[in-house]
């Protein structure tokens, strides 16, 4: 038997132990070393009979999800690797590669995002793994919607197991309670993303719509084929955002509640999830954008950010606040309906990338801390008016104190049964859907009204009535 | 001749195959020697389908292998993994011979994932002996890995080490060519991912010193491309040689990896 000759020279072996040992103590100061040794991992998807039908069955929209990992990922990249690089980098050369050819010819798999953000996968893989795994719920959730073996009741076990799946990565998973926009775009780095690259934010706010959105067909359809035409119309108007940018891109972040209101109806948790998602892709935005945040610094910033959404504590809001707040915000400032809407975009009646903010138990709007209302609403001075008495409760509808829309008790008795006549009528209610801003006014004029009554016309006009 | 073949098998045999789920996370063997850091997903399966890779060494003699592998990721950045190698071994123009060429049996654990710091990661495995053209006896290994990213490439660096006597030909019976090891692997790979095309372009340069005693250290190099098909099938191929040494093989490989979960929640 031959001896090994590395083994036969124990001293040689100790020294290059020791150098080896001796270079890494070099290389990484203890304190570095605690806080760039990570051991976050992946997990694979639930497996499932519904896996990746929604890839089948919806091909088009189906691509156009792995063109959006694209476009988040060139974003983190270039904001992180070129901080000195003009606006126009990101707002014309990414851009239009992104509108001209990403998205006309969209990647047929979805994506190894580290392939294309290598180094803001370096800095913060632990915020990429928590992006990557609400994705996975994300995608899981349309096969099950898209999946035309599955009834109604299948549908919403299958969602709820998905969602008791996701929450067993509690290190990677966001809180499933509504957390105020304060946390979104009130921290001391917020803003710097859409102010220096609204166009960009646009784009993003038009994935965000796109996602959300998207489940709104897939429960409004009663068949395969009403399901395939309500996609569809949803990814042409997805398309149709991108005519005039970024006047045609939303104005606010979307919110699910707002643009996929039945979907948010029936699994509100899922809802409150992807926004808190879709929250944290934006200040994530922000942390890199902002040149205030010392680059040694985004990281820790990030990681914060990335514990604060995933907790269920900090700028939490109720439920039924946070529905309030989404209407609130606009449905036409978010892009609008992702059904049954008009062939116009809506007009926003704010300014773009504004800050609106709400009171953080009833969601009601209590002022702008940037920007402004814009056409009719122009010169509101919300919150500084005096609260005019409504019936059931003495407070106004949320966000709108300013804008007497209430409505006075003896008129209720004669309004509200001729409210419900009319939307009782297919007809009328088509048209009430289709226009943002009358919806948006009956949904906040409804907050006035006794329970019953307002869920009798929240329901009519699709939006949620049930809680978590 | 009956070198040749063993030498080609050696390439064949003597590294495990480390599985992992996608295009991006490289395998050891699929299609080049040198992987990287990362362990397969938690509660992922992926079942290597019919990897082939063919190797001829100087003078003309042919070796085909098929190694399928069933890899599992069972624990937080942990797979273990388990193959049996194939082979056919043409002996220069005369009949040839087919046989297992061991079981093998791995485990990857991932220290660390990358931030400034590279990623780590350990992997211990044990060739066992079964089949016609398994070695005599067990042969464990343990292996480093690291993975450096930089902007526009990975870099990985491999060295693993294998345990067992040294001999000078190992032989289950008295007329076939069997598996070889190394008595150590040391290298490194480059890799560059085309990320809208799910592609993964890869090239390696490394060292092996063979356990035969009478061997030198041989230098080889490899590369490769490795293309994500579908969301579950992962496909490789690749060309490699022998640089040093008497056979200076050359070999080609291909192959296709499935990726599936488990049906039930996890706690």
């Amino acid at each position: 038997m031959m001896r090994n000759e590395f083994l036969s020279r124990p001293l040689a072996r100790l020294r290059a132990v020791v150098v080896a040992v001796t270079f890494a103590a070099m290389l990484f100061a203890p304190n570095a070393v605690d806080a760039q040794w990570v051991t976050t991992f992946e997990t694979f998807y639930l497996q499932a009979s519904h896996n990746w039908v929604f890839r089948n069955n919806y091909q088009h929209a189906d691509r156009l999800f792995n063109a959006f990992d694209y476009g988040h990922a060139i974003l983190y990249e270039t904001l992180l690797t070129k901080p000195n690089a003009p606006a126009a980098e990101l707002e014309t050369r990414i851009y239009d590669r992104l509108t001209t050819q990403v998205l006309v010819r969209p990647p047929r798999n979805p994506l190894e995002e580290m392939a294309i953000e290598p180094m803001y996968t370096r800095l913060a893989p632990e915020a990429k793994a928590m992006f990557d795994w609400s994705h996975v719920l994300h995608r899981q959730i349309y096969d099950v919607l898209a999946d035309e073996r599955l009834d109604i009741a299948s549908k919403d076990r299958e969602v709820q197991r998905l969602i008791g799946y996701y929450k067993t990565r509690r290190d990677l998973a966001f809180s499933s309670k509504p957390k105020s926009m304060e946390l979104m775009q009130e921290q001391s780095y917020s803003l710097a993303f859409r102010q220096k690259y609204p166009k960009f934010n646009g784009l993003i706010w038009g994935y965000h719509w796109f996602q959300v959105g998207l489940y709104e067909p897939l429960i409004v359809g009663t068949t395969g084929a009403e399901r395939q035409a309500g996609v569809r119309s949803t990814v042409a108007r997805f398309w149709q955002m991108l005519q005039d940018p970024p006047r045609t891109l939303p104005y606010q972040m979307p919110m699910t509640a707002a643009i996929a209101p039945l979907f948010a109806q029936r699994y509100p948790e899922a809802a409150i999830i992807f926004d808190n998602l879709h929250s944290m892709h934006d200040v994530v935005s922000d942390i890199l954008a902002n040149p205030a945040v010392p680059r040694n610094q985004k990281r820790a910033e990030i990681l914060r950010a990335g514990r604060l959404f995933r907790d269920d504590t900090s700028y939490v809001m109720p439920v039924e606040g946070w529905r309030t707040m989404s209407i609130a915000m606009g449905l036409e400032n978010m892009g609008g309906a992702a059904v049954n809407f008009p062939r116009a975009l809506p007009i926003p009646t704010v300014t773009r990338g504004a800050v609106m903010q709400h009171d953080r138990q009833t969601g009601r709007m209590t002022g702008m801390k940037v920007g402004q209302m814009t056409g009719e609403h122009a010169g509101m001075d919300h919150g500084a008016a005096p609260v005019m008495p409504v019936v059931a409760t003495p407070a106004a509808a949320p966000g709108h104190e300013a804008h007497n829309m209430t409505v006075p008790a003896d008129a209720t008795a004669v309004a509200l049964p001729l409210q419900f006549r009319m939307l009782d009528d297919p007809v009328i209610l088509r048209q009430v859907l289709a226009d943002s801003v009358l919806r948006r006014k009956l949904l906040l004029s409804s907050d006035s009204l006794p329970t019953p009554q307002r869920d009798s016309v929240r329901k009519r006009l699709n939006f949620s009535v049930a809680t978590p | 001749m009956m070198r040749h073949s063993l030498t080609a098998l050696l390439a064949l045999m003597a590294f495990p195959l480390h599985a992992q789920t996608d295009y991006y996370n490289t395998d050891a063997g699929r299609p080049i020697l040198i992987e990287d850091a990362y362990a397969l997903e938690r509660r992922g399966f992926e079942l290597q389908v019919a990897p082939v890779r063919l190797s001829r060494a100087r003078g003309g003699s042919y070796t085909w292998g098929v190694e399928p592998e069933l890899a599992f990721g069972f624990a937080n950045r942990t797979h273990v993994e388990v193959s049996v190698p194939l082979s056919f071994a043409d002996r220069g123009g005369t009949r040839g011979a087919a046989g297992i060429s061991g079981v093998e049996l791995s485990v990857l654990h991932t220290l660390n994932i990358e931030t400034s710091i590279p990623a780590f990661a350990v992997a211990a495995d044990v060739l066992l002996p079964v089949g016609r053209f398994g070695p005599p006896r067990a042969y464990p290994s343990v292996k480093g890995i690291m993975t450096r990213t930089f902007p526009k490439a990975r870099v990985h660096l491999n060295a693993q080490y294998t345990f067992g006597a040294a001999v000078t030909r190992l032989s289950t019976n008295t007329t076939l060519p069997t598996v070889d090891v190394s008595r150590w692997v040391a290298g490194g790979a480059i890799d560059r991912a085309l990320g809208l095309r799910s592609m993964l372009l890869t090239a390696e340069l490394y060292a092996r010193k063979p356990l035969d005693s009478a061997e030198n250290v041989e230098w080889n190099s490899g590369a490769g491309v490795r293309y994500q098909l579908s969301p579950r099938w992962a496909m490789d191929g690749g060309v490699g040689r022998t640089l040093t040494g008497s056979a200076q093989a050359w070999y080609l490989t291909a192959g296709g990896a499935y990726a599936f979960g488990l049906p039930w929640s996890a706690r």
